[in-house]
């Protein structure tokens, strides 16, 4: 990969790259798997990219269904004793980030279905609701109440309301 | 007052200095050792099933009175296991602390090597699979008579004119070289073919792996 691609095609969506990718795994060690495995795929997939979107949405809908698969290939293979099957308290990762605030917020996302990890994290970043869809596969209609409910059940999460 | 999650988000991120990008470093690494390792554990299971499956056969030819059959697959699959073994000697000698690239290009030119003196092998083989099956049934006995007999004094009763070499009939001997040798030449291509079938997903990943690989250094 070169040096430019990386500069020009990757690095400017690192961020949300980063915060998809720590939604998704409870190690230093599976965050840079995950990391790695997403800019590689952007590099290999690069050529497929036919500009009927903007090139961030490619780059979300790709971290997103890399961070998928990794997570159900590892599911799937027993032989790969990942971060994903302990507590997130128990792993190195629940205390990432310097704002502790951030931390709860990341550990109550961990707790939701892995496609609404995927919903919420792109809710927050502002991304309209037509995006979310288009990103994640979902019916548009339904983001609205969909987003509704995992922020009920994010705030249940994080007011302990929910084990 | 009680903070929003987007608030929660939002200023997390502005006062966190945790959004700094992991250096994209060895990006093969993990990939190459875990297909390596697959790779290496299909084959080890595949000669232990080779195995297994001759000592049985092996087994059940003598019950079902094909011993003959029995014994030459049992003596070819033991010749490949143990050719096999001694090629899986040098695999496991690749050192896993070489480059990434070293590494898989290492594991490719073994598989290459591997692959070459398999189907070397393959042309001697399955003839030899052939013939034991042919020498097998051959001997069997049915009703009392050795089936290759039976056969034999049928031809001559309705082809008294047949020719017999050692009392084998000399069109029986020749349909079984050609077939020989047409076994000789496919045995590369059947090789080829179960190749494909038993460990084709992994040697399509490690070519792809191998060309990005080479197109990342480029």
């Amino acid at each position: 990969m070169s040096n430019d691609f990386y500069a020009i095609s990757i690095e400017p969506y690192s961020a949300i790259i980063i915060k998809i990718c720590r939604a998704y795994t409870n190690s230093q060690e599976d965050f840079e798997d995950y990391y790695q495995e997403v800019c590689l795929q952007i590099w290999r997939t690069r050529n497929n990219f036919r500009g009927q979107s903007e090139w961030s949405t490619w780059v979300y809908r790709l971290a997103l269904n890399v961070s998928l698969t990794m997570l159900k290939k590892m599911k799937n293979n027993s032989k790969y004793f990942t971060s994903e099957y302990l507590p997130s308290g128990l792993t190195e990762n629940s205390q990432t980030f310097s704002d502790e605030a951030l931390n709860h917020l990341y550990d109550a996302i961990k707790r939701l279905s892995e496609v609404d990890r995927g919903v919420i994290l792109l809710y927050l970043e502002e991304k309209s609701y037509k995006e979310i869809a288009e990103i994640t596969g979902t019916n548009p209609n339904n983001i609205g109440v969909r987003i509704k409910r995992i922020k009920e059940r994010l705030k249940k999460i994080l007011d302990g309301k929910v084990n | 007052m009680e903070k929003s999650i987007e608030s929660i988000w939002k200023q997390g991120f502005l006062n966190s200095n945790a959004l700094v990008a992991p250096k994209l470093n060895n990006l093969y690494n993990q990939k190459s050792i875990h297909l390596i390792d697959k790779f290496k554990r299909m084959f080890k299971i595949n000669l232990y099933a080779i195995i297994v499956g001759s000592l049985l056969f092996l087994g059940i030819s003598f019950l079902i009175g094909i011993p003959i059959m029995g014994i030459g697959f049992f003596l070819t699959l033991t010749v490949i296991v143990i050719v096999n073994m001694r090629l899986s000697r040098s695999l496991n000698k690749i050192d896993k602390s070489e480059s990434s690239y070293h590494y898989i290009k290492a594991f490719d030119n073994w598989v290459k090597q591997q692959v070459s003196v398999n189907r070397i092998m393959a042309s001697f083989y399955y003839p030899l699979f052939f013939f034991s099956m042919v020498l097998g049934f051959w001997h069997y006995h049915f009703n009392g008579k050795q089936l290759g007999e039976a056969i034999t004094n049928y031809m001559i009763l309705h082809y008294p004119g047949i020719g017999l070499i050692y009392g084998v009939p000399l069109f029986i001997i020749l349909s079984v070289i050609l077939m020989m040798v047409l076994l000789y030449y496919l045995g590369g291509r059947i090789y080829n073919w179960d190749l494909k079938v038993v460990y084709g997903g992994v040697l399509r990943k490690l070519d792809e792996i191998i060309a990005d690989m080479e197109e990342l250094r480029s």
